[in-house]
């Protein structure tokens, strides 16, 4: 069990710019606030979620390649096929729409039951599709759409959920009474980690070593998969409103309140007994975060409409990027390192060249 | 640069089964107020309007790790209304109806609890629908009954055309007595200005101070009281009413018929109303002799006869209004009126778990102290403590400081400048078991 101490945050943090390090490239709007952005594998299409009014691929010269219809009541997520060229798309309609690029084909629908509908992931090989409807998990066949289970009636309506990276037939999802660990084909889960609470959102390391949640009450709970241990974070000022995996795995951020939190998960043990590294700089709570895939560079965005650039191991000061007049509600990397992406909560779009060396 | 956030409102609609609450629903939902709502309902509604969004809510109860009952919130109401906050064409009120059986601790909890929440949105008003025929089915046994008239900030006794006035009177009386701060508002079928739904305010403490004035106010053991000016002789009291079967009333000698007689009498008729009471049936004898009486009340018309020793001025105090019994005083056949006459707070003969306290002291008080006092009360009595309101005069600011709790949460916020107001502190307390001694001594203490 951790603690974690503001004390020493400083009032206000000098920052250097770094503007000229990740240029604007270009800036588009889609109809409402951007509840997501994903990026191709490929890294040439960005696909921008809005939570109404249609889904809008771009180029990466920032053309509309195509503008996808918005699902009926909200829209609620997006996920590129690992390995095909392949978009689902998915909303509170309960359907779920495969997209096969270019675009100019109808997609293929999936009606699943009435419910509250906004999580969708792609297991490691793009073989399974999650979806949540309400307290139930369904797993889709990809290619047919046939729904292959229904996990049955959690606690409360799911919150997220994640594959681990490195088993294509295991997921998680959180709700009310903690996670639950997923095998397809098990008609249970074979781990419930009900640590007496709620958890909101969920994570995988990228090396399937760690289960993190980050829940309701302000804490942390991670499952060390190696060593079937949990450890329990608190000490935050608020709920947990976003998480990220630095690409090896060497380091997680979580954020939510003013400042980010990194921990380091190496070695035997993991955070357990380390001292993290707090992050000064937003004036509003941190409500997303990216890190670059391969360099050790974090971008966060807050409601602050500040999106600030750092260096966690350094625990520097940031750098700013960009500066909003309104919350910054999504940030990606684009998978070649040369990209990056953000959107508004008012709809804005924008993409920044990457010229960080 | 940073984003100016307007909070937007949130009215809570509780009541149990049968008490009209969809009625209630429907009729904001139908009428022109020209407000764009989002209405969160526990089941679909039949009531397809165009140009509102009704979203359905399953009551999902987010537990929390750390056990603490206060603490526990709305899974489901943070989602859709996080969902809600993410919509461009942001919505001017939010409705959120609850199960009959629902506990309104957790629904107001989530906007204390939740950061989101909190931030951008805020409890206009807790709105409890009384059936006010069948509450007394429900009122001593469910707490979920007791509770939802605990949380209340408008409490609408509805299907008032169903019971008697007299009832009605009872029924108000009990609900002012668990919760003295809501504004109670009799209906049929749920028939109410809007505006009094949706515009409650959620902080205006002095809008809820005008429509109950006699919430701060002491409580005695008597409706009402007023001074008789009598000639030697006899006179005569006659009842034709008899809602009870007894009615306690004292008699007091006083010097002259002015309102400070009327006060010092009062004084001495509370301690008087402390004594144990003297049944007297129909046709016997009254004396001004500083007795407490129980007029035993039967069918028709009943007089009591009262010997006036000296022509003077008698101050009468009864434990009901005159009006419930059509209660007359009569030299001959002539009627006396009382001048002066005064209707008091009556505390109540109910004995309530769940209760309400108002505190009320002009001047300012301390911060440092009151912090302290607060900050150790709701720790050790949250629980017991449902709902809070208040506004303070903090010594050495000029703005009004306002808050507002509820169980171990408190929440506080500028009321914006004294102005040329006359400073004063303003406490309401509505929980199970409150100490009213402990909380006016423990707040006095605050003061500077």
């Amino acid at each position: 069990m951790f603690g974690l101490s503001n004390k020493g945050k400083p009032e206000a943090v000098s920052m250097k710019s770094a503007a000229t390090l990740m240029p604007e490239a270009w800036r588009a709007e889609v109809e409402d606030h951007v509840l997501d952005l994903r990026w191709s594998p490929d890294g040439t299409m960005l696909a921008a979620l809005p939570s109404l009014g249609s889904i809008v691929i771009y180029q990466h010269d920032g053309g509309v390649l195509a503008r996808l219809p918005a699902h009926a009541g909200g829209n609620g997520a997006i996920a590129w096929h690992p390995k095909k060229p392949l978009l689902a798309t998915y909303g509170h309609d309960s359907t779920v729409r495969f997209h096969a690029t270019p675009f100019r084909d109808a997609p293929t629908e999936f009606v699943l039951e009435k419910g509250w509908a906004d999580r969708i992931a792609w297991n490691q090989d793009g073989t399974l599709l999650a979806a949540t409807v309400g307290k139930k998990l369904f797993i889709l066949n990809a290619d047919s759409g046939a729904v292959l289970q229904t996990m049955p009636d959690h606690k409360s309506t799911i919150c997220d959920i994640a594959w681990n990276p490195c088993m294509k037939n295991q997921i998680t999802s959180v709700c009310d009474g903690g996670a639950r660990m997923w095998r397809v084909g098990e008609a249970k889960p074979f781990a419930h980690f009900d640590w007496g609470g709620a958890s909101l959102i969920v994570t995988w390391s990228p090396d399937g070593r760690w289960v993190v949640t980050g829940d309701q009450t302000p804490s942390v709970h991670l499952y060390d998969v190696k060593r079937r241990h949990p450890l329990h974070i608190q000490g935050y000022e608020t709920k947990m409103k976003t998480m990220a995996w630095q690409s090896d795995s060497a380091w997680l951020a979580t954020g939510g309140g003013k400042s980010i939190t990194v921990w380091p998960c190496t070695g035997k043990k993991g955070p357990e007994g380390s001292k993290p590294i707090q992050l000064f700089g937003h004036l509003g709570d941190a409500v997303c975060m990216d890190f670059a895939p391969k360099q050790p560079l974090l971008v966060s965005g807050g409601r602050d409409g500040l999106l600030l650039l750092w260096m966690p191991h350094r625990a520097d000061s940031p750098a700013l990027i960009s500066q909003r007049n309104n919350e910054i509600t999504a940030v990606r990397w684009g998978p070649d390192n040369a990209a990056f992406a953000f959107g508004t909560e008012t709809g804005e779009v924008f993409l920044l060249k990457v010229s960080l060396r | 640069m940073t984003t100016q956030l307007k909070r937007t409102p949130v009215t809570v609609l509780t009541g149990f089964l049968g008490a009209g609450k969809t009625t209630l629903m429907n009729r904001v939902l139908t009428e022109q107020h020209g407000q764009r709502l989002a209405v969160i309902e526990n089941e679909f509604g039949e009531v397809g309007i165009d140009h509102e969004l009704v979203i359905n809510a399953d009551e999902e109860i987010f537990e929390m790790n750390n056990g603490c009952i206060c603490c526990t919130v709305r899974g489901d109401l943070i989602r859709i209304m996080g969902n809600l906050m993410k919509r461009r064409d942001k919505f001017d009120h939010i409705l959120i109806e609850t199960t009959g059986l629902a506990d309104p601790g957790p629904v107001v909890q989530t906007f204390f609890v939740d950061d989101d929440m909190k931030e951008k949105l805020f409890v206009n008003a807790v709105v409890t629908v009384v059936d006010s025929k069948h509450i007394w089915e429900h009122i001593d046994e469910a707490d979920e009954a007791k509770e939802q008239i605990a949380f209340a900030d408008v409490i609408l006794l509805n299907k008032c055309d169903l019971v008697s006035p007299a009832d009605l009177d009872r029924l108000e009386a009990r609900i002012k007595a668990m919760n003295g701060m809501a504004r109670v508002h009799r209906t049929i079928n749920a028939e109410i200005e809007i505006q009094r739904i949706l515009e409650v305010g959620g902080f205006n403490l002095d809008h809820a101070m005008t429509v109950d004035p006699k919430f701060l106010e002491p409580e005695y053991p008597f409706e009402w009281g007023g001074v008789f000016q009598l000639p030697a002789g006899e006179a005569q009291f006659i009842a034709t009413q008899n809602p009870d079967p007894s009615m306690k009333l004292t008699l007091i000698p006083v010097k002259s018929g002015s309102e400070d007689e009327l006060a010092r009498a009062r004084e001495l008729a509370v301690r008087i109303f402390s004594l144990d009471a003297k049944e007297v049936s129909a046709g016997q004898s009254l004396h001004c002799d500083v007795h407490l009486y129980e007029l035993m009340l039967s069918e028709g018309e009943q007089r009591w006869t009262l010997q006036v020793p000296e022509t003077s001025f008698y101050a009468v105090f009864t434990e009901h209004y005159p009006e419930e019994l059509d209660l007359k005083l009569c030299v001959g056949t002539r009627e006396v009126v009382a001048a002066p006459a005064a209707a008091y707070k009556p505390d109540h003969e109910h004995d309530e778990e769940v209760t309400s306290v108002g505190i009320e002291a002009d001047g300012d008080c301390d911060e440092s102290k009151l912090n302290q006092w607060l900050s150790k009360l709701l720790r050790e009595r949250g629980t017991d403590i449902f709902r809070m309101k208040g506004v303070f005069a903090i010594h050495g600011s000029d703005q009004r400081l306002i808050f507002q709790g509820v169980h171990m949460l408190l929440d506080t916020q500028d009321g914006g400048s004294w102005g040329v107001r006359k400073r004063r502190n303003i406490l309401v307390f509505i929980g199970r078991n409150l100490d009213r001694e402990e909380l006016n001594a423990g707040f006095r203490a605050c003061s500077v």
